[in-house]
């Protein structure tokens, strides 16, 4: 039984890493429609950063977000611009998906030239205390991390929901060309979706970095798990990516312990590719989708 | 239609048969490539050129589907490891690698029929991940069975040297070998380039719906062109592992190079047959250079040239290195043509058939689309020798019902029955049913295969009666000139106009030598002199003894050519008879114009 109960904290603090790492993710596909093959480099390049700040500057990984966040917005920004926005009249989407995967290559292996292969290690902050509740043991980072994507989700739904800003957003996801009559700068909406996704994955790097060792392929570690999240909650769904992520973390936290640590990879894409080919719009209803997203 | 010039600025990248002087150029540049490193005689040279060969082959395979097909798969890595096993795996029982790589092969191409069936119905980056994720599924499996892969400490082939085991102290005969896996898979990409099947192929990545009204099984040629793509990648996997002496799950079913494979042919030329070889020509050498020369120091420095210069190809140059030379070199197929030409007069037989037996039945036909009631009890017959009107207002469910007869949409209750030429009566289901027992249609909003020229876009229609490109080309340039389309054969259907669109759709149908044939709207938006000319050409094609049932809202045009007239409002049918009866008809004018105008009259 307590097994069980370790097990299945395990299982929801991996899905609340999941969730904070795949918010950024839905959003952007679910409002620029572009499947982001980089998101996963962005992590990486956020987790750089807060390795930076923390051993250079000796700054609280934590604090670094208020740096590290604005900075991947600026990044994300400027990926729209230079790199999304002249392909989104392209007649197929093949070619957007080219350059987001070749953003990713760049960036993988501009951090094997920078840093090289070794792992970076941010110095202890304290977060990886572990603290007992009851029967079972969670790190005091997991914690944060569990507050931090609830907040974070949250925090998202309000601003699309309730500010003039996140509705001009929500038109341009729903209808590009009637956005656009409506007076909404349809460009400038897509640049700041894509850097607020961003600043997301940039967020989340604060807090992952002091758990998991930073290495140049860690995003790709992280990326495919995301993807699986956001087809799972519907893409654009921030609460379905939520939900599906604590769905995730608990496949990956049982399959590890209870059929062998070395096949959880198998079960969870097991999951995902059932997903995507029996119920390609998600688990959860459309209601929580920014928008009407048939892939 | 004098609304048809064309947009000159629009190039060509594509080329489906290689003129002969192409041919032996290319012939000489593909020696060359192997001559260059037998003279020179370097251990290392020799190393970078069997690699060249090895990923040119691979990417080569890859665009059968990623580029003819339009399916990015970015899985391609599957079966090249799959290939690789199965060669050292075999080769540890003591079964030759000239043997085993056909054993890859064959289990590649189940593989990649199993797992693409499922995977079709997803689109662009959907099925890129898919495919991920069952590389991830195969990584992870070869990493847990251990007994027949090694696991993570990977498998080394046996000790045993020779042509009959592929494997050899000196780099020569490695040349030689993946050289002619090369030139195999090069052959094949070119047969299916230029048969029917790469016409299909390519027919189904621009518009998928029109390749089914053309009659194409858009599923079973992708299942084939997967298939044979899965097979030369294996076999190339199998020559691949043998040279390299190693491999293990990490290395094989990586993710890098399944997208290495993908990029070399996106830079090179996607869907051009020698793409994927000038892709790869240009870029082996650059990551093997860095690797050979710079060593550790310079690690990531290849991989961050690759990924930036794939990012710069497609913002700059979408179409790759072969894109780029044929802008230059001003090889842009488009012809203007001289005068816009219109739809050709057609001589009538002084003859009307005569009107037959039921061919087309339709009987109570429901479609809801969840509460929404979109036809109602709609019940049609189309004779034999008729020209059948189906009008009525925006939204009456005209091409709702146009989707159900031709297999497009499953009505929720009531059947479609057509008389086969033997004269049962059939129920065919899909769009290609419908089109074998002889059904065409048109759309109403134009669907044409953009990156097609107008003279390929017909003979996806003549296909279905002429398997062989030369009787379908004969065709299709027949029915282009009839249609009047003759001068912008040659040019890419992307770059007509509206009106020119609306003629190659009836163009493509037409190819196809249906008995029955509906048209949707073909005549909105022509002028007048040119509805005469198509309301000629189609009592013609009625006269050859085609039947046809049209939607048109061009009075001038269902008044003329109408046998009988069926007006639908709001999903029902409220009206039937000959045209001139029709149009009195109170309700039908209801319909139209409202009852307030009904009493105005009145």
């Amino acid at each position: 039984m307590e097994t069980f109960l370790q097990v299945l904290v395990n299982g929801l603090m991996l899905g609340a890493l999941f969730a904070i790492v795949s918010v950024g993710l839905t959003m952007i596909f679910g409002i620029v429609k572009v499947v982001n093959f980089a998101h996963g480099e962005f992590l990486m390049l956020g987790m750089y950063l807060v390795y930076l700040f923390t051993t250079k500057l000796g700054i609280h990984p934590l604090l670094t977000s208020v740096i590290v966040a604005p900075l991947l917005f600026v990044a994300g920004v400027a990926t729209q611009r230079f790199i999304i926005q002249p392909l989104m009249s392209a007649r197929d989407d093949h070619i957007q998906i080219f350059a987001t995967v070749g953003l990713s290559t760049a960036l993988i292996n501009l951090a094997l030239l920078i840093f090289g292969a070794d792992i970076a290690n941010t110095p202890p902050s304290g977060l990886r205390l572990p603290i007992v509740i009851g029967p079972v043991r969670v790190l005091l980072g997991q914690l944060v991390i569990l507050a931090a994507s609830i907040l974070l989700v949250i925090g998202l739904q309000a601003f699309l929901k309730r500010t003039q800003t996140g509705r001009a957003i929500r038109a341009v996801a729903q209808n590009r060309a009637a956005a656009q009559l409506m007076g909404i700068n349809v460009n400038r909406m897509y640049m700041l979706t894509f850097g607020i996704g961003a600043a997301c994955v940039g967020l989340a790097a604060s807090m992952v970095a002091p758990l998991y060792p930073t290495s140049p392929n860690i995003g790709t570690y992280f990326v495919l798990t995301a993807f699986v999240v956001v087809v799972l909650g519907g893409l654009g769904s921030l609460g379905g990516a939520f939900a599906g992520a604590m769905i995730i973390g608990l496949i990956d936290s049982f399959a590890g312990f209870y059929i062998g640590s070395d096949v959880r990879e198998v079960v969870v894409f097991g999951v995902f590719l059932l997903i995507l080919i029996l119920k390609p719009a998600g688990l959860f209803s459309d209601r929580l989708n920014l928008s009407h997203v048939s892939p | 239609m004098t609304d048809t010039t064309l947009d000159t600025t629009m190039t060509s990248a594509r080329q489906t048969t290689l003129p002969w002087k192409r041919l032996l150029l290319f012939s000489v540049v593909l020696l060359a490539l192997l001559v260059v490193p037998i003279v020179i005689g370097d251990q290392f040279i020799a190393h970078i050129f069997v690699t060249i060969f090895i990923f040119a082959g691979l990417s080569t395979a890859w665009n059968i589907v990623g580029g003819f097909a339009g399916q990015l798969s970015l899985g391609h890595a599957i079966f090249y490891g799959i290939g690789a096993y199965a060669g050292i795996i075999l080769m540890n029982v003591g079964i030759t690698p000239w043997l085993g790589m056909f054993v890859g092969a064959g289990v590649a191409a189940v593989v990649a029929v199993a797992i693409s069936y499922p995977c079709f119905r997803l689109r662009g980056p959907f099925f890129s991940l898919a495919t991920i994720a069952f590389l991830e599924v195969f990584r992870v499996l070869a990493l847990h069975f251990r007994e027949l892969t090694g696991g993570a400490t990977g498998l080394m082939i046996p000790l045993k040297i020779g042509w009959e085991w592929m494997v050899f102290r000196d780099r020569t005969p490695g040349l030689l070998i993946a050289f002619g896996m090369l030139l195999v898979t090069l052959a094949v990409a070119w047969w299916i380039r230029s048969h029917r099947l790469g016409f299909y192929l390519v027919a189904t990545r621009e518009r998928e719906s029109a390749a089914q009204a053309a009659g194409v099984n858009t599923v079973k040629v992708r299942l084939i062109a997967v298939a044979a793509s899965a097979a030369l990648t294996a076999m190339i996997g199998t020559f691949h592992a043998m040279y390299l002496t190693f491999i293990d799950p990490s290395s094989v079913f990586s993710l890098t190079t399944s997208i290495q494979i993908a990029m070399f042919a996106l830079i090179g030329g996607l869907g051009t047959i020698i793409g994927p070889l000038i892709g790869a020509i240009f870029l082996v050498p650059l990551s093997e250079l860095a690797r050979g020369w710079l060593g550790a120091q310079a690690l990531g420095l290849h991989g961050f040239v690759y990924g930036a210069v794939l990012v710069l190809v497609v913002l700059f140059m979408p179409n790759g290195i072969v894109g780029l030379t044929s802008r230059y070199l001003g090889k842009s197929t488009n012809k203007r043509g001289v005068q816009a030409e219109s739809v050709a007069a057609t001589p009538r037989l002084p003859t009307k058939p005569v009107i037959g037996n039921d061919l087309l039945v339709a009987e109570h036909l429901d479609k809801h689309f969840g509460g929404l009631h979109v036809t109602r009890d709609v019940s049609l017959t189309l004779k034999e020798g008729e020209i059948l009107g189906l009008i009525g207002p925006n939204g009456a469910g005209k091409t709702t019902v146009f989707n159900m007869l031709s297999g497009f949409l499953k009505p929720s209750s009531g059947t479609v029955q057509i008389r086969s030429v033997d004269g049962t009566m059939m129920t065919p289901v899909t769009p290609g049913d419908f089109a074998a027992v002889g059904v065409g249609r048109t759309f109403q909003i134009v669907q044409p295969f953009a990156a097609m020229t107008v003279e390929e876009n017909i003979m996806v229609g003549a296909f279905h009666r002429h398997a062989d490109v030369r009787e379908a080309r004969e065709v299709a340039r027949e029915t282009a000139f009839r249609m009047g389309l003759g001068p912008w054969l040659d040019a890419e259907a992307q770059g007509l106009t509206i009106g020119g669109l609306k003629r190659l759709e009836v163009a493509r149908v037409m190819a196809m030598k249906p008995r029955i044939l509906l048209l949707d709207e073909v005549m909105a938006g022509i002028n007048q002199t040119d509805v005469r000319r198509a309301i000629d050409l189609m009592l013609s094609i009625r006269d050859t003894g085609v039947s046809i049932i049209a939607i048109e809202h061009v009075m001038q045009a269902v008044m003329s050519l109408s046998d009988r007239v069926v007006v639908l409002s709001s999903g029902q049918i409220i009206a039937e008879g000959k045209p001139q009866d029709v149009v009195r008809d109170r309700q039908v004018i209801e319909a139209y114009l409202g009852k307030d105008f009904v009493h105005a009259q009145a």
